[in-house]
């Protein structure tokens, strides 16, 4: 396997970031992924999924970690399906996105942070309940990115109070510090990995 | 058979009528008992995979799918197409890649971890265990020009119970119903659901170009099978109409709904007034017409092609 990191000193390595360039290392730039994309034709990409592979291969780690594709990528594996190459690029995209938060990409504006705070805080709220608690999604997200547009999901909110489609209270699960411990050791466990990659790095 | 019920989040709020109206379905079928997973947490749907770890939904599966290995059920059904997928992709990355289990069993405290059960989603224990032919339909549904949107997660990632291209167990079943499925390309393009959140007008376009081309392809209902899509393309639809300037008035009914329908089950089980796009002056049209309005016969090709051309 290539190690970008020679031609890129910048390019920091790390089991993760070797799974992705291992990943990624096939593709040949058919194009297909793009050409599926849902998301790129309606204007939602800054960089088309094949794009993003060859940055990847090419080592820009910072163009990539805090472009807008790998936070808007709507998971929809339509590209994993047909890629030639067998790349699971909807995989890749979300390992990126994990790898974007762990290296502290992205901006402190525009859509990569505003899909970070959505990414965050929905699991801040399944890791606090175990479940997932709509409203205070929407109010927690809206209040760090723009607490106007609270205003503008009022109608929204109305209509679906009145069919009762909101959840008012959060339900409460017996087990939900069992779960809080899933993300607590799952990341003592990612903290010990990348210290050790550190390690790794220096030596 | 019996079955353990992953309900999911949504079930139990922005969806609860596809809860209720699976509930009943299984219920009046009989065949097919579906048991609650007791204490059950979420999958994380898509962010879970962006935090803290890419094996942190893997995790979270590995409870509720150990809950209902203690509960001795082999098999899990799980409504919500994330949910679903989430599972569906846990319970196989558990059963194959012992550096995952260990890592997952690493995370459960006090929990062990059998093999984990396979999971299945409603629509392919309907189509698949419980079969087409065995459905007691009391009251086709004549008249009803159903899109069946899989969206992305039914289907895909490859590996699930039809093809991540080009589904048919949705149009199969609505066939067996007595609607008629119409041909269409956008089944499995997806909605947008996912970045809703943060990218408002990418996911209404791609949402909005769905039901165009439900419309274009001569449909008068859409069914789904997940509640991204169903909420999408339901409570926004004012606004999608409004990006490509007509409107849709198309109700976008989940699959158990019109099941409930065609096997005549009380109305109020299957919760179709909590649709916002109101459903009930279409079935007045179509299925609670008398007998007869329509014609039973599927029409032709040259039919379809000719209102392809009119849309």
């Amino acid at each position: 396997m290539f190690k970008y990191g020679a031609i890129h000193p910048r390019y920091e390595t790390s089991p993760e970031v070797e799974k992705i360039v291992e990943a990624v290392s096939v593709c040949y730039q058919c194009g297909t992924c793009s050409g599926s994309c849902p998301v790129a034709p309606a204007g939602g990409m800054d960089y088309t999924p094949r794009t993003i592979m060859r940055m990847i291969q090419a080592g820009m780690e910072d163009e990539v970690l805090s472009s807008e594709t790998v936070w808007t990528c709507s998971a929809c594996y339509m590209c994993a399906v047909r890629c030639p190459r067998d790349i699971d690029i909807t995989d890749v995209m979300i390992r990126l996105r994990n790898l974007a938060l762990i290296r502290g990409y992205p901006a402190r504006t525009g859509i990569a942070h505003r899909g970070k705070v959505y990414n965050v805080d929905f699991m801040r709220i399944v890791r606090k309940w175990g479940r997932m608690y709509e409203p205070e999604l929407v109010i927690r997200y809206h209040l760090k990115t723009n607490p106007l547009n609270l205003l503008g999901m009022a109608p929204v909110g109305l209509k679906m109070l009145l069919k009762r489609k909101l959840r008012l209270l959060p339900e409460l699960l017996d087990g939900r510090l069992e779960v809080r411990g899933i993300f607590y050791r799952l990341e003592k466990e990612e903290a010990r990995k990348e210290r050790e990659a550190r390690k790794e790095r220096k030596e | 058979m019996k079955y353990a019920y992953f309900p999911g989040c949504s079930q139990s709020s922005t969806a609860e009528e596809y809860n209720r109206s699976l509930l009943a379905v299984a219920r009046a079928l009989g065949t097919m008992e579906l048991i609650e997973i007791p204490d059950w947490n979420c999958c994380g749907a898509t962010p879970a995979a962006a935090i803290v770890s890419p094996t942190l939904p893997t995790s979270l599966a590995a409870r509720n799918l150990s809950i209902a290995r203690d509960m001795g059920m082999d098999e899990i059904v799980a409504p919500c197409a994330a949910c679903y997928k989430n599972l569906r992709k846990a319970s196989h990355d558990l059963n194959e890649n012992l550096e995952l289990r260990a890592q997952a069993r690493g995370t459960l405290a006090n929990r062990d971890l059998g093999r984990a059960p396979e999971v299945r989603h409603p629509l392919d224990v309907i189509v698949n265990d419980v079969g087409l032919d065995n459905i007691p339909v009391k009251k086709l549904l004549q008249g009803l020009r159903v899109a069946c949107y899989y969206g992305c997660l039914l289907s895909r990632p490859a590996g699930g119970f039809d093809d991540p291209e080009y589904p048919q167990s949705m149009d199969r079943l609505m066939e067996k119903l007595g609607a008629e499925a119409v041909s269409w390309v956008y089944k499995t393009k997806c909605c947008g659901g996912g970045i809703y959140m943060f990218h408002e007008h990418v996911s209404f376009s791609m949402s909005a170009d769905v039901l165009v081309h439900a419309k274009a392809a001569g449909a008068n209902v859409v069914a789904v099978g997940c509640p991204f899509c169903q909420l999408l393309l339901d409570l926004y639809q004012d606004k999608l109409a409004a990006i490509k300037s007509t409107t849709f008035n198309l109700p976008i009914i989940f699959f158990t709904q019109l099941m409930g329908l065609a096997m005549d089950l009380d109305r109020a089980e299957l919760g179709l007034e909590k649709l916002i796009v109101s459903p009930f002056a279409l079935l007045a049209q179509t299925v609670d017409a008398p007998e007869g309005t329509f014609e039973k016969k599927a029409p032709s090709r040259a039919a379809k092609l000719k209102r392809w051309g009119e849309a």
